[in-house]
């Protein structure tokens, strides 16, 4: 076979496969019918609207939100201190930071949830919602001390001891030469945090509680209910706004080079 | 650079005590508490998990399914990777787009269109009957076919991008270096192509292989109580029989899998280039 | 240490956790003076530097300036500027910005600032390109910028870690005199680091020879360049026939030398330049191995009895083609007596 041809038609394929169900979802979500259906029985925007009538949707996306920006934020603020002082230090017990801090990544989720709810929320009475909190926290800290670590690590460190050189304390270093010069780091890493915290799962399956619950898993429990097409209607939008983000970040990203 | 410990230690240790605290030591206890019986420690609880056949098939398919999804998206992982590599510029940026924004896209809704695709009335079925195969729809939801499919879906950019960027990185002149030197394409791909790219390989395959084995939305969706992964087990066992022993044991398993399929790639990766 | 000493060096041990990479050091330099660190690459050139510019603390010993310690002042407060090696440019900000950058904190503003500025890149003809990012400039612009950027802070002492490294040899000269008319300029007391024992004769009023974190030797160009203290000086600074005094005899690889005259009694050995040799007379044979001409001056490879020796003759004078034998002498009056011999 022509190795030409045969590249196309494994390109053709694999995206057909990757955003096929995308496409069809969206399709779906379009539907005039009562069942979901493709291709669709007419054109409505019906379950578009409904998606925004249903009100454990609208709290459970604001519970979403707050979880993946606030979650973000903080593990961010732990994250960057750590990163820095893993990159410039030289750091006792360096390695066994790196790796408690890395460990969320490699643990299933669902065991943290699950340990959480067992051994804080049950025994203390803690509050869900906070246990939520740190779980997000804990799980988006890997990805934040990765990407700044990078970052960090590209960024020359000779330019901190010549701030510091021109009458720059330590901590005035780091903040007038090496966080503007890691700011697309920075956004990047809370662009991936927030996108891995809203998505999340396993997590957040056993944190949840009466007016308590993460949009994923109020979509999942929906399903078990209806079929009906405004799940879809609301995943096709969720895959709007995520598309948008990465859009608006990389806009801004690759704009921020030239400025 | 600097040298003050206490700096280094002030700027540290707020992440790793936080990790230490609210993941570490809860997730320790949940293990432990696997083999506590009373107050002796003891593994009953691992042989008691294991001698049921139900537990049994659980934890051989949630293997066996890992495997397969790795295997394959390696196979079109390559061919992909290879075909979006020699693109130009222009497109391969696109593609690359392509591949990732899947990744972006919330995994329930990903998984949620396969129930589109899959169910009674959905397209695949539509299309057998009105070409004749089938009289009645063919069931395809809730069977070990849909969780592969869906998994493969969920996880087969993260290795097309682990591909990309190892081919990227293998010396320009070696492919063409091997043809005028006489091997045939199957040659190139298994002295030359793999050799070169093992690392992104290994990279790709130990995501790929640790998503597959800790899902628990894709067999949820596709999977159902029918077809149980670990995960959707240990919810199960849970949520139905408020049995943390289980709970325990399953996480156990799950974690000396992630970290087993870590430091077995790990190994391979670092063994292999020293030759 | 001498009490004219503006900034000195005493018994100063630097380390890197355990490998110590300066040995009790002891150095004083006077205010105006331009010092150039000459030595082979890890002897400990810019570990010193960077302990007088407060990175780096001694593990043992002290630093003076103007009299007082600042062994223990933090490298904020020191006024001492450092020109790195790889510039160290902050690539967020511009030109006019990076040298702007210690005025601001010192609390300048306005329009001294900006006199301040311009009048720093004007002294290193970069006021055009006030506006640029370090990335859009040349690597001999970016060393300017990092050179106006110290110098707009006037301080007390300018430290220069390998500032002509990384430039083609035009620039390197143009910077060369650039440096010492900025120093002529401001009288500034400034420190340099160089590979290159062309550059530190050139330039420098005093040369610090470092080996493996010790000063080998401390002297003006002339007395580096006709007097040098020990075999290695001897061997970087050009002198390619070099012999030690064994009791009380020369000695050559394979045996002694007998030279016509009484060895000094104080020397641990002697050197010869190519330039000193005597070709043509004289008690010892030779055979040409090898010939180069270039231009001014012929070169010749000896094969004799002491091992192979380098002579140099004036181009005027007739060549010898390879094989030909000739005699020799080693001047003792003319050689270079080295205290040390390593
Ligand atoms: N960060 C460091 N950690 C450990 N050892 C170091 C470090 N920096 C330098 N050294 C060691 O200290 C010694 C002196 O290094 P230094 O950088 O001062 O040499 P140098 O004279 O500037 O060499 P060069 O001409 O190559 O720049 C070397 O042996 C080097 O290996
Ligand atoms: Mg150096």
């Amino acid at each position: 076979m022509n190795p030409r041809l045969f590249s196309a038609t494994v390109l053709f394929l694999v995206a057909a496969f990757l955003i096929g169900p995308f496409i069809i979802i969206v399709a779906a979500s379009l539907s005039a019918g009562e069942t979901l259906a493709f291709p669709p029985q007419g054109f409505s925007l019906k379950w578009v609207a409904k998606v925004f009538e249903v009100e454990s949707f609208r709290e459970s996306f604001a519970m979403s939100m707050l979880l993946a920006v606030g979650g973000t934020a903080a593990a961010l603020t732990l994250g960057i201190p750590a990163s820095y002082a893993l990159s410039r230090y030289h750091l006792p017990f360096g390695e066994a930071v790196r790796t408690v801090v890395a460990l969320p990544i490699i643990v299933p989720g669902i065991i943290v949830g699950l340990a959480l709810l067992r051994y804080l929320v049950v025994p203390f009475n803690f509050n869900i919602t906070l246990a939520l909190f740190l779980a997000h926290t804990a799980l988006v800290l890997p990805y934040s001390v990765r990407v700044v670590s990078a970052s960090l690590n590209n960024l020359r460190s000779d330019i901190e001891e010549a701030a510091v050189l021109l009458g720059s304390s330590r901590a005035g270093a780091f903040f007038r030469v090496v966080m503007p010069n890691i700011r697309s780091g920075i956004l990047a890493a809370f662009i991936l945090g927030f996108v891995t915290s809203f998505n999340q799962v396993p997590v957040s399956l056993f944190l949840s509680g009466p007016g308590v619950r993460t949009l994923p898993i109020d979509m999942l429990s929906y399903m078990e209910i209806t079929y009906d097409p405004s799940v879809a209607a609301l995943s096709a939008l969720l895959a709007f706004m995520s598309i948008g983000i990465v859009f608006l970040a990389e806009r801004f990203l690759g704009f921020s080079r030239y400025v | 650079m600097f040298h003050s410990r206490a700096e280094a230690l002030a700027l540290a240790l707020p992440a790793a005590v936080f990790a230490a605290v609210i993941f570490l030591a809860p997730v320790v206890i949940l293990l432990s508490e696997g083999l506590r019986n009373a107050d002796s420690w003891t593994i009953s609880a691992y042989t008691g998990f294991l001698s049921d056949p139900l537990n049994r098939t659980v934890f051989l398919r949630t293997l066996k399914l890992g495997a397969m999804v790795t295997a394959l998206a390696a196979v079109i992982g390559y061919a992909a990777a290879f075909a979006i590599v020699n693109l130009p510029a222009k497109g391969k940026g696109r593609m690359i787009g392509l591949v990732v924004l899947p990744l972006m896209i919330s995994p329930v809704a990903r998984t949620y269109a396969w129930i589109v695709i899959l169910g009674r009335t959905g397209i695949v079925n539509q299309a057998l009957t009105s070409i004749g195969l089938t009289d009645e729809p063919v069931r395809f939801l809730f069977t070990e076919t849909a969780v592969f499919v869906g998994l493969l879906q969920l996880f087969l950019p993260l290795m097309i991008l682990a591909l990309i960027s190892a081919l990227e990185n293998m010396p320009k002149d070696a492919i063409p270096a091997a043809r005028v030197l006489g091997a045939n394409w199957f040659q190139v791909f298994s002295r030359v192509i793999l050799p070169l790219t093992r690392e992104g390989l290994v990279i790709g395959g130990t995501l790929v292989f640790t998503g597959s084995l800790t899902a628990y939305i894709t067999p949820a969706i596709l999977g159902g109580s029918k077809i149980l992964m670990l995960e959707t087990l240990l919810y199960q066992r849970v949520t139905v029989a408020n049995d943390f022993v289980s709970a325990s044991v399953i996480a156990f398993i799950l974690i000396v899998m992630s970290f087993a399929a870590n430091l077995l790639l790990k190994r391979l990766a670092t063994a292999r280039s020293k030759r | 240490m001498s009490d004219s000493a503006f900034l000195s060096l005493e018994k100063l041990t630097l380390a890197y956790g355990d490998t110590v990479a300066v040995k009790d050091l002891d150095l004083s330099i006077q205010k105006g003076e331009l010092v150039a660190f000459l030595g082979p690459s890890g002897c400990g050139k810019t570990t010193t530097m960077r302990s007088i510019a407060g990175l780096l603390k001694p593990k043992s010993g002290r630093i003076r300036l103007e009299g007082a310690d600042i062994t223990h002042v933090s490298a904020n407060k020191r006024s001492v500027g450092l020109v790195f090696q790889s510039y160290a440019l902050f690539p967020h900000l511009t030109v006019f910005e990076n040298v702007a950058f210690g005025l601001r904190l010192k609390g300048i503003s306005g329009a001294e600032l900006e006199v301040r500025v311009v009048s720093g890149l004007n002294s290193v003809g970069l006021t055009k390109f006030a506006n640029r990012k370090p990335a859009e400039l040349s690597g001999g612009q970016q060393q300017r910028v990092a050179l106006a950027r110290s110098m707009v802070m006037e301080p007390k002492v300018l430290l220069l870690d390998e500032p002509l490294s990384n430039l083609d040899a035009r620039l390197r000269l143009e910077m060369r005199t650039e440096l010492q008319r900025v120093q002529r300029d401001t009288g500034v007391t400034m420190i340099f680091v160089t590979h290159d024992q062309g550059e530190a004769l050139s330039l420098a009023d005093r040369i610090v020879v470092m080996l493996n974190g010790a000063i080998e030797q401390i002297g003006t160009p002339e007395d580096i360049y006709n007097s040098p203290a020990s075999a290695f000086v001897a061997d970087f600074v050009g002198f390619e026939n070099i012999f030690p005094i064994e009791n009380g005899r020369l000695r050559a690889g394979n045996g002694p030398i007998e030279l016509a005259g009484p060895l000094p009694h104080d020397a641990a050995g002697l050197a010869w330049r190519p330039r000193m040799l005597t070709l043509g007379s004289g008690p010892f044979q030779g055979t040409v191995r090898g010939a180069s001409f270039s231009g001014s001056a012929r070169e010749y490879l000896l094969d004799t009895p002491f091992g192979t020796l380098k002579a140099e003759v004036d181009a005027a004078l007739p060549a010898h083609c390879a094989g030909a034998a000739l005699a020799f002498d080693l001047p003792i009056e003319k050689a270079a007596k080295l205290k040390r011999f390593n």
